[in-house]
């Protein structure tokens, strides 16, 4: 195999709006990077639109309704009903099987929104900054909720109010133990993370305690800012939310002196507005803006930060984020519509992760569980835990540093591959697409077979089938011979006019199972078998 | 050229001896070196990694510094009479009852404040540092992948091949190890439970020469390896046995530990295991709130101490002692003062632990010092290099060269013997290089210190079990040479001592024990 050193260089290092050709393909590579799965309509939709309109569209923000109650675990809000605004039982079993089925009712809800997604950027946006602010569920739901509803509301909005609404929500001021962090013992656990995987990032160790951007003085010294935040009303029985609060007699209140770093900023008592003092110092650093566009451009682009890219991109990115005071859908918007966005270089530049994999087939497919409220959570529920055995657990990332396919050199999304997850792959992907797929009381979520394959542009020749299925799925095509054996699994290798005569009887009758099932069938084979090649694997 | 042909080319040449030695046949070889690189072929190196930072010193706690432990960290200090002693000055805490008898027999040794300089207390630095066995931030490959890259050129491309059926080293569960990160590929193969068996299709695809064409190589190898070493895998631990009635079902390491045992036994060939233990950051909740004796860092401790003392009893009782040994490792130990959180932050130096038959030593270097004040974020400061102790595995365990070893590291190694109880020759002065030496040991009257140096300040002093300072030997700059200073031992007391040299080029700690009074 190739170094990654090696690799050919993109042809073009520039955020200048593009202005090549628009098909399928580029419209592809566009709703890949921003979608969980686009549709074959979305994509000609997106060619027939153009680019501009396109990414308009993707970056508005559609509205959530909250999860809601479907296990007889849950004691206090009626099914059918939300409970992100219920208390918790007064008995301890109970309440404790009410926290169980409000956070699988969590699970299901974020993965039904995933589904669902239309034609936004928004879920993409709400997993990276999961991924960035990378913290586990806390053990009250209606917290954990809040969480995600303020990453939902912020995903496209301000990067620097996001940090401080982050630093004093609840659920982050337990994971990180802010919690607990006083002026009698100060914990270091979010002051540390808040610079070096929140903000400012790490740069190489250049002394002792001292990582380039923040030293170990600033660390020491901004756990004494944070101090005082804590919790109130977690699992009550009374209290319908459970917030935060500042406490002034858990707060330090002396001078805190930053490092060199900083300019040795002092930062005086400011009580409860002191963190927001702290963190507009650290965003006046432009590093806070290169961080965050680095991770951006790993997200939607490519994991390899050349020092070119350096240079060119992630300054760009880094001065229209500041310019525009760290609001992020410029940013966003700008990349977007790059040159470099399309560069050929860059495209199935990402392996995909899980949840990308599950629902690139499930939502390209159409497939959506479509039954009462309590079957569809339980479906959903086992997509959630079907794409934590695959190796990510949305609510759950492995450390607080976020999944190791977004920062671990040299092999990045490689990563999300490995002897044991292929098989996994290979295993969730036949079960949904041949072996009958997740069954809730006889009820089946599978790949939709049918409904996509009508829906694609002549879905009675087979050759245009296979090359629809090679734009959904493949960002760079497949070889003569991948399709001619795609071609030959779907007409059983028959002359091409039998499959034509075949989907035609089909199209004429197609409540018959007698002229269906041989149809579905066929093309649920040729489905299994691209879903498993390497070209798949991609984005 | 492209770098890839430049690195085959480059092996072709530089690796290809041990082919032409292999067609030359082994019996024109040396006896002695044949035997050798039969024993360390067989080897196999189990690393345990303890994810998170683990708390040293409430896992192997300096009962002579119990009182300023006390100060330190009211919170989750361990009571002291609850700590199981293991020599004079040092006990474990009280649930690791098996690592405790397995160090009373031989079976585990001890290295004491392991780490590097200037800790960087980022847990995701500090793993890195750790599994590259290197601080440059350049470096991108493990300390065991560059090892695996200079012995088995073109991989993965030509792997697994006749000559090499089965995985260079399985890292039990869903993530592949850094610590075999080659220049390419990463040597470990990842397997969950190894007596499924796995058949994942064919799949190939070209590379294009772009980051896709990279993955669609990566992806086709990836398919084709977890085939090939699917089978090789399954077959041993089907055909291999577990015989210890110690391994507790609910224990997911010992699980975990045992398949690598049944592996081993089965006849597969495969030189390293990575098995992993998270939990290890305990920042809040280390303890029970008011008992230090229960909480995270017990349960952690137990399922730690129980796994590897299972897996040790399996392999003595399947006869694989001398061809099995293990070192647990973690990114950082957690600071000396606790927090009000009943946590501990992130630290600096921690001990190590070294399991299996061919132990050279039982516990090396000194017990750390704790004040009596409490300073900020302060940690247990290093005083043995991690890479010294990598080098002296590779040397000690799989009989890697010296000058081959050294250029695994970006950083001149010191060699300590580690693991060489099973080697042949280890007292044979003659070697290019030697570690330092006390003869006679046990002694009586006197003895000597033999010990190499370059041209440098060489200090070494005797420190009896308690850390108490002796007497000093020598204390100067000497020439580069082999040196033997006689001393005196006939007014000391009774038992263990430890002379501690202090130089340059590397320091080295050795054990010697006063026997009798004439």
């Amino acid at each position: 195999m190739i170094p990654d050193q090696e690799i050919e260089i993109p042809i073009s290092l520039s955020l200048t709006p593009y202005t090549g050709v628009w098909t399928g393909a580029e419209a592809a590579h566009l709703l890949r990077r921003t979608l969980f799965g686009p549709t074959f309509q979305q994509i000609n939709e997106a060619v027939t639109n153009g680019m501009n309109e396109t990414v308009a569209q993707l970056l508005t923000i559609p509205i959530y309704n909250p999860p809601l109650t479907v296990s007889v675990n849950e004691s206090v809000s009626p099914f059918g009903t939300t409970w992100v605004d219920s208390v918790y039982p007064t008995d301890l079993i109970q309440r404790q099987n009410t926290e169980n089925a409000r956070r699988d009712s969590l699970g299901a809800w974020q993965f039904e929104l995933i589904n669902k997604q239309g034609l936004s950027i928004h879920q993409k946006m709400c997993l990276f900054w999961q991924n960035h602010f990378a913290a586990e569920s806390t053990f009250d739901s209606r917290a954990t909720y809040d969480y995600h509803m303020l990453i939902y509301s912020q995903s496209l909005g301000n990067f620097k109010q996001l940090v401080k609404d982050i630093t004093i929500n609840p659920s982050i001021l337990v994971f990180l133990n802010g919690a607990q962090n006083n002026v009698f013992s100060p914990n270091e656990n979010y002051a540390r993370e808040l610079l070096e995987l929140y903000t400012i990032g790490k740069g190489p160790q250049i002394g002792e305690g001292d990582y380039t951007n923040y030293t170990e003085q600033d660390v020491q010294a901004g756990a004494k800012i944070l101090t005082g935040w804590t919790i109130q009303n977690f699992l009550s029985d009374t209290v319908t939310d459970a917030s935060s609060y500042f406490e002034p007699i858990l707060h330090d209140t002396t001078d805190k002196t930053l490092s060199a770093h900083f300019g040795n900023a002092v930062v005086s008592n400011a009580n409860e507005n002191e963190y927001s003092n702290y963190i507009d110092i650290i965003f006046q650093q432009e590093e806070c803006a290169k961080f965050i566009c680095r991770k951006l451009y790993r997200w939607f682009v490519n994991y390899d930060l050349t020092p070119d890219v350096e240079t060119t991109i992630i300054n760009d990115m880094a001065t229209t984020l500041i310019s525009n005071n760290y609001e992020i859908s410029l940013v966003i918007e700008e990349l977007l519509k790059s040159e470099h966005f399309y560069d050929i270089s860059v495209r199935g530049s990402i392996i995909k992760n899980p949840i990308e994999y599950l629902f690139s087939f499930l939502n390209s497919t159409h497939s959506k569980p479509l039954f009462d409220i309590s079957t569809n959570y339980q479906m959903y529920l086992q997509t959630y835990w079907l794409c934590g055995s695959l190796g990510m657990s949305y609510h759950q990332p492995p450390n607080v540093g976020g999944w190791y396919a977004y920062y671990q050199a040299p092999n990045y999304s490689k990563l999300w591959i490995n002897s044991s997850y292929i098989k996994l792959r290979f295993d969730a992907s036949s079960y949904l697409t041949i072996w009958g797929g997740i069954d809730v009381n006889g009820n089946k979520l599978a790949v939709n077979h049918l409904i996509f394959l009508d829906g694609l542009s002549v879905p009675s020749d087979p050759v245009q089938v296979i090359e629809d299925l090679t734009i959904v799925f493949c960002p760079k095509g497949l070889t003569v011979l991948e399709k001619a054996t795609l071609k030959t699994i779907l007409t059983n290798g028959l002359p091409d006019f039998e499959w034509t005569v075949q989907y035609g009887e089909y199209a004429s009758d197609p409540t018959n199972p007698l002229v269906a099932t041989p149809v579905r069938q066929r093309i649920a084979l040729t489905l299994d078998s691209l879903f498993k090649l390497p070209e798949f694997q991609t984005i | 050229m492209r770098r890839r042909d430049f690195v085959k080319n480059l092996s072709l040449s530089s690796v290809a001896v041990p082919f032409i030695f292999k067609d030359l046949k082994f019996e024109a070889v040396s006896k002695k070196l044949f035997d050798f690189s039969r024993a360390a072929e067989d080897r196999v190196l189990v690393l345990v990694r303890l994810n998170g930072g683990n708390d040293g010193l409430n896992t192997l706690i300096p009962l002579d510094q119990y009182d300023n432990l006390v100060i330190q960290r009211p919170r989750v200090i361990l009571p002291e009479n609850t700590i199981i002693p293991i020599d004079a000055t040092n006990g474990f805490h009280p649930v690791m009852t098996g690592m405790a008898s397995m160090f009373a027999n031989n079976n585990l040794a001890i290295i004491q404040n392991v780490g590097y300089p200037e800790t960087n207390r980022s847990h995701f630095r500090s793993t890195d540092i750790w599994s590259y066995g290197s601080l440059d931030q350049a470096t991108n490959t493990g300390w065991l992948g560059r090892n695996f890259d200079q012995n088995y050129p073109n991989f993965p491309e030509d792997y697994p091949n006749e000559d090499y059926p089965d995985p260079f080293a399985i890292s039990m569960g869903y993530e592949v190890s850094s610590t075999c990160q080659g220049l390419v590929g990463n040597f470990s193969h990842t397997v969950i439970n190894p007596t499924d068996a796995v058949n994942v299709g064919n799949g190939s695809a070209l590379n294009d020469g772009t980051y896709y064409g990279s993955h669609m190589e990566y992806l086709s190898t990836i398919i084709s390896q977890t085939n090939a070493y699917g089978v090789t895998v399954n077959a041993a631990a089907n055909a291999g046995s577990s015989l210890s009635t110690l391994y507790d079902p609910n224990n997911p390491l010992a699980l975990h530990l045992q398949n690598v045992a049944k592996m081993i036994s089965g006849g597969l060939k495969t030189k390293v295991y990575i098995v992993n233990l998270n939990g290890f950051d305990t920042h809040s909740a280390q303890i029970e709130a008011g008992n230090s004796l229960l909480g995270v860092h017990t349960d952690l401790m137990k399922t730690l101490s129980d796994a590897i003392t299972a897996f040790q009893d399996d392999i003595n009782l399947l006869g694989l002692s001398q061809r099995v040994a293990g070192m647990t490792f973690s990114e950082f130990g957690r600071q000396i003062a606790d927090n009000a959180s009943d946590g501990t932050d992130h630290g600096d130096a921690a001990p190590l632990f070294l399991f299996g038959s061919c132990l050279s030593g039982t516990i090396i270097g000194p017990n750390p010092t704790i004040s009596n004040i409490i300073e900020d974020q302060a940690g247990i400061p290093m005083q043995i290099d991690f890479r010294d102790v990598y080098a002296s595995i590779l040397r000690d365990w799989f009989e890697v060269d010296e000058t081959q070893i050294q250029s695994l590291f970006d950083y001149p190694v010191n060699f300590m013997p580690l693991l060489r109880a099973c080697n042949l020759g280890i007292n044979d002065l003659s070697k290019i290089s030697f570690d330092a030496l006390v003869f006679p040991n046990p002694c009586v009257n006197e003895a000597h210190l033999q010990f190499l140096c370059k041209d440098e300040w060489v200090k070494a002093e005797i420190y009896d079990l308690t850390g108490k300072l002796i007497t000093t030997l020598v204390d100067k700059k000497l020439e580069p040479n082999k040196h033997e200073i006689l001393f005196e031992t006939k007014d000391l007391p009774l038992g263990n001592y430890q002379i501690y040299i202090q130089k340059k080029s590397g320091n080295e700690t050795v054990k010697f024990l006063k026997l009798r009074t004439n």
